[in-house]
């Protein structure tokens, strides 16, 4: 008897000291689990705020996929028609040099890029990203469109919580159709001619079979009359 | 009285999982269409009815779980049908939609009654054309929904893939989604409702049966199967009423309008459009 009532008194105190402990102790907070791992660091903040102060931009994981196909990367690589210009993707302002540049559209040159979903649908115009003059490459250092701060300088203006890895989405994404996407997007010409192959593999079977199916119902229909 | 001239065909739980497929189908039919042509004066009018381009979003994302949700209960039930206890035998048997040997007799058999080479097969319960569209739904749904959700929540689901993968996903729900569309506004409405055998409504997934007379002409074996085991009677149902084959008509009619409508407007705006 004596023997549970000591215990009874042990388990109550031992609740007691960590009820009193629970409500005079501060609570967890996320902050102290700041910069716990070098590899997660802000990610969970990434998704939650969408703002960022300059050292938490960090160098992105994957490689940029811009590329010219069929060309060497290097200091200075060339152009895919082989012309002995220096590619213009790490200058400080990439449209050094181009005569009567003032005089110029940015469509002039970069129709393509004023095709895709960013621009037709969401109606946005070149300078909303890409910055006012001198617009610099893509990949020089002090871009914002740089991969190591895109997510942050640019996508998150729109996607608030942009990611490092969010930012990879290809904006100016190639025609996945074109032979020079095998290049410059492998897994994206692939995956699309496997879904063209099925989609038209299946109609190549089924329009035939479904057409000469009802030609042949006629007929049957057309002797029993 | 109404004269039990029809066999049952469907089950009500399998005319509900349809009825919820064609009105979600056709939803996100619209909507997704609407979105993809809002280059186009057709589609701003499509997305229109839905309440504009952002609208048309919220509701493909909603309806979309929705649909994932109906499928999960689905598989629940496609479960609770298979019999374990002769399991796996069980999965070949006449009844069951999975895709066996003799389908691709009967289709090559098919053909060639098509073009007046062979003698047509003698089909049981399911068709091969029939076990096709089913498991090109339930092969759609998870992948055109898994797209979906990957494109619907693209921060988050940027945390578990790079977001070039965004890019990949576009294009497999984008091709996917046409390939559905195609599939069900054309090949799928023809054999269905608009070939001379079934011409002007085949209303078994509507009304849950068929005619007899017309189930021993295409599907002899079906009935003889039925006749063998003693089971045909307990399985004649009557003809539904005149009202309820007016409803079965207007609706079946109307989706398939709205199919057609869909179908016609993406075909003559697929120029006008940014890819």
């Amino acid at each position: 008897m004596k023997r549970v009532m000591s215990t009874k008194i042990a388990v109550i105190s031992v609740a007691g000291v960590l009820l009193v402990e629970l409500l005079g102790l501060p609570a967890l907070s996320p902050a102290q689990e700041e910069v716990a791992s070098a590899i997660r660091r802000y990610k969970d903040r990434e998704v939650s705020t969408g703002y960022y102060e300059e050292y938490e931009a960090l160098p992105r994981r994957q490689r940029p996929l811009v590329e010219i196909p069929g060309v060497r990367r290097g200091i200075f690589p060339y152009s895919p028609a082989a012309a002995e210009v220096r590619s213009r993707t790490h200058l400080a302002d990439s449209h050094q040099g181009i005569q009567f540049y003032w005089n110029l559209r940015c469509q002039i040159c970069h129709l393509k890029e004023t095709k895709d979903i960013h621009t037709t649908r969401a109606n946005l115009t070149c300078r909303q990203c890409h910055g006012g003059e001198p617009i610099p490459s893509i990949n020089y250092l002090y871009s914002p469109l740089n991969p190591i701060r895109k997510h942050a300088y640019v996508c998150s203006k729109c996607h608030e919580g942009a990611s490092a890895s969010y930012a990879s989405y290809v904006v100016h994404e190639p025609n996945p159709a074109m032979v020079g996407t095998r290049t410059s997007f492998p897994l994206l010409f692939y995956v699309f001619w496997f879904m063209v192959v099925l989609a038209v593999g299946t109609f190549l079977v089924f329009l035939p079979h479904t057409l000469i199916w009802g030609i042949r119902e006629l007929f049957v229909k057309m002797k029993k009359e | 009285m109404r004269p039990q001239t029809r066999i049952r065909r469907f089950s009500p739980l399998q005319r509900l999982f349809h009825l919820f497929l064609m009105l979600t189908f056709l939803t996100q039919a619209s909507t997704g269409l609407a979105r993809m042509f809002i280059e186009t004066r057709w589609g701003k009018n499509l997305a229109g009815l839905f309440g504009g381009y952002e609208t048309c979003r919220t509701i493909h994302i909603y309806v979309g779980i929705f649909m994932l949700c109906v499928f999960a209960l689905h598989v629940v039930y496609v479960l609770s049908r298979i019999k374990w206890r002769e399991f796996p035998r069980s999965l070949f048997g006449p009844d069951s939609l999975l895709l066996q040997f003799k389908d691709l007799k009967e289709f090559l058999l098919h053909v060639g009654w098509f073009l007046n080479i062979t003698r047509g097969p003698e089909f049981d319960r399911w068709g091969y054309w029939e076990k096709f569209d089913y498991w090109a739904v339930f092969w759609g749904i998870p992948v055109l929904g898994i797209t979906g959700l990957l494109l619907a929540y693209p921060l988050s689901a940027s945390q578990i893939m790079p977001g070039w993968a965004l890019n990949i996903a576009f294009w497999i729900h984008r091709i996917e989604a046409i390939l559905a569309m195609c599939h069900v506004f054309i090949i799928h409405f023809f054999i269905g409702h608009l070939r001379p055998h079934s011409f002007p409504m085949d209303q078994a997934m509507f009304a849950g049966s068929v005619d007899v007379e017309d189930a021993k002409h295409e599907r002899p074996t079906w009935i003889a199967r039925l006749e063998h085991a003693g089971s045909l009677q307990r399985a004649l149902v009557s003809e539904p009423s005149a009202a309820g084959r007016a409803v079965f008509y207007v609706f079946g009619y109307l989706a398939m309008a709205t199919g057609v409508f869909l179908l016609i407007g993406g075909l003559v705006n697929a120029p006008y459009i940014t890819w």
